[in-house]
């Protein structure tokens, strides 16, 4: 049974990073029909900005450890949320109306630039953050001694999926994002400016993705240029898993995926950890083909 | 304008072409540029360029100059046979590399098919050498010459539970089979084998398995950026296993990935690093390093590639020739105690380096890894 629970809190703790990451995909996907093959690249990105902030502004002597991570995650989210938008720009917009393939091969050409830059720039090396930066407490959780850090990555992820889940579900703002989301001929009628939705969704989604990064340097105190190839394909799954399109699927698919892995690779073996999960994924989209929570929406003519 | 510039482009290429080609001998090197491995293929790029260099500034080869042409393998077998084929197009008559067995292993049928000696570096599979291929060789020791230093290590350390854990590559299971094989002979009693993903973030699912296993040493035969991050995630869940592992391990990456508190008392076995390498040969080799690039080679990896171009142009000049057959006939008959910089170079009939390299290795309270009494 402690078993059973310290896996069910590791895989918790992964799948609330591989959910963070699937709401970008997920985003991009319910408005443009777009897998953005880049996103994994961004998630990248904020570990790497988070570093480099940290380390030149020594953020943490002036604003004690708590304060200089929330600067850090803002700052991070802001600059990470902006290349997002410049890569719409650049990579996607020109493609907007050519057929779905020209922009997914424009997405997997971004995603290689992006991920050979950031080699180029830091060079190919393991990057790491600096020791002692987080305190190592346990915290002891229904008789289970669990990293005090753990707790926090998992509840970073939910507070930041719950906001968006509220953005996009109350306000004026993210009505609109729905309603692009629906038709986008028809919201352009309503007055929308679908551009700029289009672009909110690129700032918001590789902003998340950006602080997903961030999550991973600072928790795992490591982060390489190659790292957002494994994490975008599991939280694209984990989109998958949840119902594509679908921002309270993602988190469902990212936190489910977390757990399976986890458990799989407990009672059945580790080297089949991933085959497990995608079995699972199989098992399901069988089932329910538009994922766990997606919908059926009529198809366009 | 754009068409008449690329056809001058294309007419320059076929007139440089040809004319360069004949005075200077391509040796190639294929090696890890990018991926995952790419900080051991730029260690390989800079000790094969070093000692390029140096040799030309000593008139070059047979009178000719040595070019060294570069093929990026991204440590991936796909993308490495692609870059053999575009090396055995570019008239090289050796090639340096690659590091990963699995990555020489994709490529060495195609170097054999075109008559390129093929000279690898850090790619230990037992197999590679077993395929009676005749122009390939390797400077870097086998897995099982490992398998045995790693056994007779944790049968020396009295331990009762072995765990042993490898991440599936051709490398790491070959290991981590060769040293299950050599326990289970001495009945030994292993508790746990398997292996896990590389390339991911996070190892406590299966620590938290291991735990549960309750071994007295883990080993784990992969490569050192899951290994720094199994050491650190371990400390993390307050679990003090000793843990050891195989040569992969040796790269100072693990420390920094680790941290050093995380890192202390880790054993790996290696072959010497370049610091503890004490023939004259290779003294002068790390200070000469040093001037060019400001440090010392941080992995035995690119110094064995570079003892790998050493023993190649050695083969060419004294042979005269660049025929394949007569640099095979010359490493394998007539090369004897060549001295190399990792220590005497000489290989058998199945391209094998001939020599005991191992040691065992221990990092220390500041990081450093420490080389242990045999």
């Amino acid at each position: 049974m402690e078993q059973f629970l310290q896996q069910l809190i590791n895989g918790l703790a992964v799948g609330g990073i591989y959910a963070l990451i699937a709401l970008g995909y997920t985003m991009v996907y319910g408005v443009l029909k777009l897998i953005n093959f880049a996103h994994g690249d961004l998630f990248t990105y904020g570990g790497y900005l988070g570093l480099t902030l940290l380390t030149s502004f020594a953020l943490q002597g002036h604003l004690g450890t708590f304060g200089a991570i929330a600067i850090l995650t803002a700052m991070v989210m802001g600059l990470v949320g902006i290349m997002g938008v410049v890569l719409e720009r650049a990579a996607y917009r020109p493609l907007r109306e050519s057929p779905r393939l020209s922009a997914v091969v424009s997405a997997l050409g971004a995603s290689i630039f992006l991920q050979n830059t950031l080699m180029l720039i830091y060079g190919a090396r393991f990057q790491v953050y600096p020791e002692g930066l987080l305190p190592q407490v346990a915290v002891s959780l229904f008789g289970l001694q669990v990293p005090l850090i753990r707790i926090l990555v998992v509840l970073a992820s939910v507070v930041m999926m719950t906001a968006l889940y509220l953005f996009v579900q109350k306000t004026k703002v993210g009505t609109a994002v729905r309603a692009a989301a629906i038709d986008q001929g028809a919201a352009r009628l309503m007055g929308i400016d679908v551009n700029k939705v289009v672009s909110l969704v690129f700032l918001i989604g590789p902003a998340l993705g950006g602080a997903a990064g961030l999550l991973v340097g600072l928790y795992y105190g490591q982060v390489n240029f190659t790292m957002g190839w494994i994490y975008g394909m599991k939280a694209f799954t984990a989109a998958i898993l949840g119902g594509i399109g679908n921002i309270p699927g993602a988190m469902v698919g990212g936190l489910l995926l977390g757990v399976i892995e986890a458990l799989g690779a407990a009672y059945i073996s580790i080297a089949w950890k991933d085959a497990i999960a995608f079995c699972v994924l199989i098992l399901i989209l069988i089932v329910r083909p538009t994922g766990l929570l997606g919908e059926r929406v009529a198809e366009k003519v | 304008m754009k068409r008449v510039m690329g056809l001058a482009v294309a007419l320059g290429l076929l007139a440089s072409g040809p004319a360069g080609a004949a005075d200077t001998i391509k040796i190639g090197l294929m090696a890890p540029m990018t991926g995952s491995w790419a900080s051991e293929g730029q260690e390989m790029k800079r000790n094969v360029d070093l000692l390029a260099e140096q040799a030309n500034a000593k008139g070059g080869l047979n009178g000719k100059k040595i070019e060294v042409v570069i093929e990026d393998d991204g440590g991936d077998p796909r993308t490495a046979s692609l870059a053999a084929q575009r090396l055995t197009t570019k008239g090289v008559v050796a090639v340096i590399g690659t590091y990963g067995s699995a990555v020489t292993e994709a490529t060495q049928n195609i170097y054999d098919e075109a008559g390129i000696t093929q000279i690898a570096n850090g790619s230990t599979a037992v197999r590679l050498t077993e395929k009676g291929l005749k122009h390939f060789f390797r400077t870097c020791p086998r897995d099982d010459e490992q398998g045995k230093v790693g056994a007779a290590t944790i049968q020396k350390m009295g331990a009762k539970r072995i765990a042993l854990l490898h991440d599936s590559s051709a490398y790491a299971k070959g290991l981590a089979d060769e040293i299950n094989t050599i326990l289970k002979a001495n009945k030994q009693n292993v508790v746990f084998f398997d292996a896990l993903t590389p390339k991911e973030q996070d190892y406590s699912a299966i620590l938290t398995k291991l735990k549960a296993a309750n071994p007295d040493v883990v080993f784990f035969t992969g490569y050192y950026p899951e290994a720094g991050l199994l050491l650190k995630q371990k400390k993390q869940m307050g679990w003090n296993v000793p843990f050891m592992g195989g040569d992969a391990i040796n790269n100072p990456d693990l420390v920094k990935i680790a941290g050093k508190d995380a890192a202390a008392g880790f054993q790996f076995l290696s072959p010497p690093v370049p610091k503890d390498l004490d023939t004259p040969e290779a003294k002068a080799y790390v200070v000469a390093y040093k001037q060019k690039y400001g440090e010392s080679p941080a992995s035995i990896y690119g110094v064995l590639a570079g003892d790998g171009f050493l023993s190649v142009t050695k083969a060419i000049a004294e042979t005269k020739s660049t025929d394949a057959d007569k640099i095979r006939d010359y490493l394998v008959n007539k090369m004897k105690d060549f001295p190399g910089l990792t220590g005497k170079l000489a290989f058998n009939a199945k391209g094998d380096r001939v020599g005991e390299l191992y040691r065992v290795y221990k990092v220390d309270k500041n990081g450093e890894f420490v080389l242990q009494p045999k």
